[in-house]
């Protein structure tokens, strides 16, 4: 279960003015659940998603990942979680093998149980191949596919993925798609944000339509198609995004 | 998994992966082996060849008008028959009976060589002694000679002035300077013998004494000057390369985040890199060292470069690594700090090259000549160790408390700095380069209210009071006539700035809680009881401790004269004065800052005794006289002890106040040590007394008892949780 309430964060503009890059965000996603955060560039899925991992700080508000406060339980969260985004660098000069080896131990597993797990992982997600490259010399499928092992390693209930698929091939995407909905099918809570509408229609159980910050509409895809009145995602997308109305979470 | 198994994970990780750089691999391995040797050969050859070449030019010797050409003639015609026949003289087939007495061929014989005579040398005519002059100037002969009158010595009656004419600044018009003096030396003194000779007189008869200059400076003192700067160069330099790869590099490449989001905490992860950049760091010292010593020990260059013909001290380099190793310590962790300000390699680059300026004018300052390992230079960042490196290789003795100072010193800088790393490398503003500038990472509009300062800033800006403390206890430190009370009335004004309203200043501006921050709250009442108690009778063990350290290791000099000068300062004051400045002001001030900024920013970050411990040592540090280090430090740990279980700072200032003020009253009223037992001698070493046993045993355990009274939790129907709020 991930609840995000009323989350706020803002930077600090060259100019010495403030941006609100998130806006009052409030939801939830619960488990067996893949909630789909959506939003032209700059809308602030990134930086929620962020702040939903610990990597930043929410200026107000609170976020909880499985009961566990992101502002006051750092080092929980961090355990229930697996994150994943699209530019997440690898060590270059680590094979695969090493790389899922070395975060497994970073998650508190001893050597065998580290051992283990990365032999289990390479073969699920078809890294035998290149298991021993060093990640440099990998393509971006590869890269990703390796990225989402490491993401694993400590096979956390909960997944949240910014744009894992974005510039790979459809083989690489039809692997990690499908790896998406198989954990989803094992009961994780799962948040994504994507670029690709298409994608996220077949894939999400409920979207989050983000506008500057703010939640203008959430749902399903059936009650969205209701708000809105058009049937395909994209056109739902454009014209929530021009009504510019912004709902809120208690609206969804 | 253990602090110590994850720190060892990630250690053996970064290393690995630092270490299958190729351009690690370069810096560290190439470089040093290849390119020393080279640039040494080079360098050192192309000199001794310069020096060589000179000594052995034909000289062009000027001289004003024709008269003076032909005198010079005639002199290095002498000198070179001369030579000519001490060399026969020198074969010791050809000399049998050379007599031991002629003083000549003795001299010669130690020189092992005869100088090269000037028979090539030519003779450059000018027109007048101005003229001469001017050529030298203008480098058109390196070196002239001005005859006072138009002939050579012919009787004993006359004289003969001789003028060397050179530009001394330049080498080619000092040799030629010294090959005209010494051809001029040795004519004097083969006269000089003929001349005795004549008469039948010894040697004694004109050179009553010999004096001879016996130099015992260490046979490398070259390279002990040159050594320890090349090596902290190289140290830098190994450190350089993989301070930016583990933190900037880590962020450029995109795996900060996945680093991030593991559930390792930030300290742990700064601690593994910093254990790497020092290791690589040690190894390309190791390396640079090893190397300088092979090209010195297999290329010949002892003679060269070893100032006084001696051999390269092979044991001492084995002295100076050691040495490196705290300053290589200190190097990586300010270079961890100041890359984990950059986001980018080419940005930590930038940041890298002042601090390296920054660094080298210490060292610098530690490397000239004059420069002792003392006083200010004791706790200079960076410079103390380079000068511990110098003292080890110029042989020159260095104390233990010395050594003690410079490490413990060192470990507070860079401790400070790897907190300061540890707390930079989180920051969201330097992991992710959209999330705002770096401005924003020292903005106080960004900054958080908190209750307790970070570990990094409270330990940041008391390593930077350390030097400051020093610098001004010296300042204010009187001359040996003068009594103290100047220093006490500037250490009474002093103190509560630097110690209290600075970081109450600090603290105001990054938003923490003063009140939480000082622990100022009422305590129970039996930690007062406890305070008393402890204030009462600490001075007892400490006494003790005191003069059994005395009895095993001595007293220096320095710490006698001061506790002599402060003993005419307490005398010299009111009793009330003197306890206001040397007990309440203390109580204090000290304690707002060791007990409150500094405990509880180390309370932030980590358990009770590891905190408690490092701020006793830090405390001990600040007492500068590493003599007293082991009492004050002892008293450092009772008093963060204290505070810690009352949770409040008062119990520790009465504690303090008490403790010092029966060390001011000591002194007021010398009565009371004949109450104690003590010896009742006007002399100053009676303090160093052993104090009679059933004292001890009373003091003992009263003191024992205030410490289980100050056991007892501060809110008995709440569990203690000493490091909940961090």
């Amino acid at each position: 279960m991930v609840i995000a309430n009323n989350l706020v964060k803002t930077f600090p503009n060259p100019d010495g003015g403030e941006k609100r890059a998130v806006d009052g965000l409030s939801f939830r996603v619960a488990e067996g659940q893949i909630y789909g955060l959506l939003g032209p560039n700059g809308a602030g899925k990134t930086t929620t998603l962020r702040m939903l991992s610990g990597l930043m700080a929410p200026t107000s508000g609170t976020a909880s990942l499985a009961g566990y406060d992101v502002a006051t339980q750092p080092q929980e969260v961090k355990r229930v979680l697996g994150f994943l985004t699209a530019n997440t660098g690898l060590y270059q000069r680590l094979s695969a093998r090493e790389l899922l080896v070395y975060f497994s131990r970073l998650h508190g597993m001893e050597r065998d149980a580290a051992n283990a797990r990365a032999e289990q992982l390479i073969a699920w997600l078809g890294i035998d191949d290149f298991s021993h490259l060093r990640c440099g010399a990998l393509s971006t499928g590869q890269k990703q596919r390796v990225n989402i092992a490491r993401a694993l390693v400590a096979d956390p209930p909960i997944l949240v993925m910014d744009e894992p698929t974005l510039g790979l091939d459809v083989l690489s995407n039809r692997v990690i798609l499908d790896f998406i909905k198989r954990e989803r099918h094992a009961g994780k809570t799962i948040i994504l944000s994507t670029h690709y509408l298409d994608e996220a229609e077949t894939m999400c159980d409920k979207i989050g339509l983000l506008h500057d910050g703010r939640l203008v509409a959430e749902g399903d895809l059936e009650s969205l198609r209701g708000v809105s009145g058009e049937h395909r995602l994209s056109t739902i997308f454009l014209k929530l995004i021009q009504a510019n109305q912004p709902v809120g979470a208690a609206g969804a | 998994m253990t602090f110590t198994h994850r720190i060892r994970t990630i250690y053996v990780k970064e290393l690995i992966d630092i270490l299958r750089d190729r351009r690690t691999l370069i810096a560290m391995i190439v470089v040093p082996i290849v390119l020393y040797p080279l640039l040494m050969l080079g360098s050192v050859q192309a000199v001794s060849y310069q020096h060589e070449a000179m000594e052995q030019e034909a000289l062009v010797i000027g001289v004003a008008g024709d008269r003076h050409r032909i005198m010079l003639s005639q002199l290095i015609q002498f000198d070179a028959a001369a030579l000519a026949s001490e060399e026969a003289l020198l074969d010791p087939e050809s000399s049998p009976n050379s007599s031991p007495h002629d003083s000549r061929v003795v001299r010669l014989t130690e020189a092992k060589e005869l100088p090269a005579p000037l028979g090539d040398a030519k003779v450059q005519v000018f027109d007048s002694p101005e003229d001469l002059q001017r050529a030298i100037r203008e480098r058109v002969v390196p070196v002239g000679l001005v005859f006072d009158g138009d002939t050579l010595v012919d009787s004993i009656e006359r004289q003969v002035k001789v003028r060397v004419h050179a530009d001394y600044e330049e080498p080619r018009g000092t040799t030629a300077g010294r090959r005209v003096e010494e051809l001029l030396l040795r004519t004097n003194e083969r006269l000089q013998d003929s001349r005795l000779h004549e008469r039948g007189l010894p040697k004694s008869f004109l050179e009553p004494y010999t004096v001879e200059t016996v130099d015992l400076s260490a046979p490398s003192s070259v390279l002990g000057q040159i050594l320890p700067l090349i090596l902290i160069l190289m140290t830098i330099t190994g450190a350089i390369y993989p301070a930016i790869d583990l933190t900037a590099g880590e962020r450029e490449r995109g795996t900060l985040e996945s680093l991030m989001v593991c559930p390792v905490p930030v300290i742990d992860l700064i601690v593994g890199k910093f254990l790497v950049v020092t290791t690589v760091a040690i190894m390309g010292a190791a390396l640079n060292l090893g190397s300088v010593t092979a090209t010195v020990y297999f290329g010949g260059f002892d003679q060269v470069i070893a100032s006084t013909g001696g051999q390269v001290p092979m044991a001492k380099m084995l002295f100076i690594l050691v040495a490196l190793i705290p300053f290589a310590v200190l190097m990586s962790a300010i270079m961890i700090a100041v890359c984990s300000y950059a986001r980018t390699f080419k940005e930590a680059q930038n940041y890298v090259t002042p601090v390296i300026l920054a660094v080298l004018i210490p060292g610098g300052i530690a490397a000239l000549p004059a420069t002792r390992l003392e006083g200010i230079m004791l706790v200079m960042p960076v410079g103390n160790m380079v000068l511990l490196a110098k003292e080890l290789l110029l042989g020159a003795a260095v104390g233990p408390w010395e050594v003690v100072m410079v490490l413990l010193s060192t470990t507070l800088y860079a401790g400070a700095a790897v907190a300061v790393a540890a707390n930079v490398f989180g920051q969201e503003s330097v992991v992710f380069s959209d999330a705002g500038s770096l401005r924003g990472a020292f903005s106080r509009k960004m900054m958080k209210p908190s209750t307790r300062p970070t570990v990094s800033l409270s330990l940041l800006v008391t390593a930077l009071l350390f030097p400051t403390w020093f610098f001004v206890q010296s300042a204010l430190s009187p001359g040996l006539e003068e009594a103290a009370v100047g220093q006490l009335y500037g250490t009474a004004w002093l103190m509560p700035l630097l110690f209290v309203v600075l970081p109450v200043a600090i603290l105001i501006y990054w938003k923490v809680e003063i009140v939480k921050t000082f622990s100022l709250r009422m305590p129970r009442g039996w930690h007062f009881a406890a305070a008393i108690l402890i204030g009462l009778s600490a001075w007892i063990p400490a006494h003790e401790v005191n003069v059994l350290q005395r009895s095993l290791l001595g007293t220096p000099q320095t710490v006698v004269q001061s506790a002599e000068r402060l003993v005419e300062a307490i005398k010299f004051l009111r009793p009330e004065m003197a306890i206001l400045l040397l007990a309440l002001s203390p109580a204090v001030c000290e304690e707002l800052l060791f007990r409150g900024f500094l405990l509880g920013g180390l309370r932030s970050a980590t358990g009770k005794w590891p905190a408690i411990v490092a701020s006793a040592a830090v405390f001990g540090v600040f007492h500068f006289f590493v003599f007293r280090f082991a009492v004050t430090a002892g008293l450092g740990v009772i008093l963060a002890y204290l505070c810690w279980q009352s949770r409040s700072i008062l119990p520790a200032m009465v504690t303090h106040a008490l403790h010092n003020t029966l060390g001011v009253l000591s002194v007021i009223k010398p009565e009371w040590q004949r109450w104690i037992g003590l010896p009742d001698d006007p002399d100053s070493t009676t303090e160093w007394a052993h104090l009679p046993l059933w004292l001890v045993m009373a003091g003992c355990a009263v003191l024992m008892l205030g410490l289980y009274l100050s056991s007892r939790p501060a809110d008995p129907d709440r569990r203690p949780r000493p490091s909940a709020d961090a």
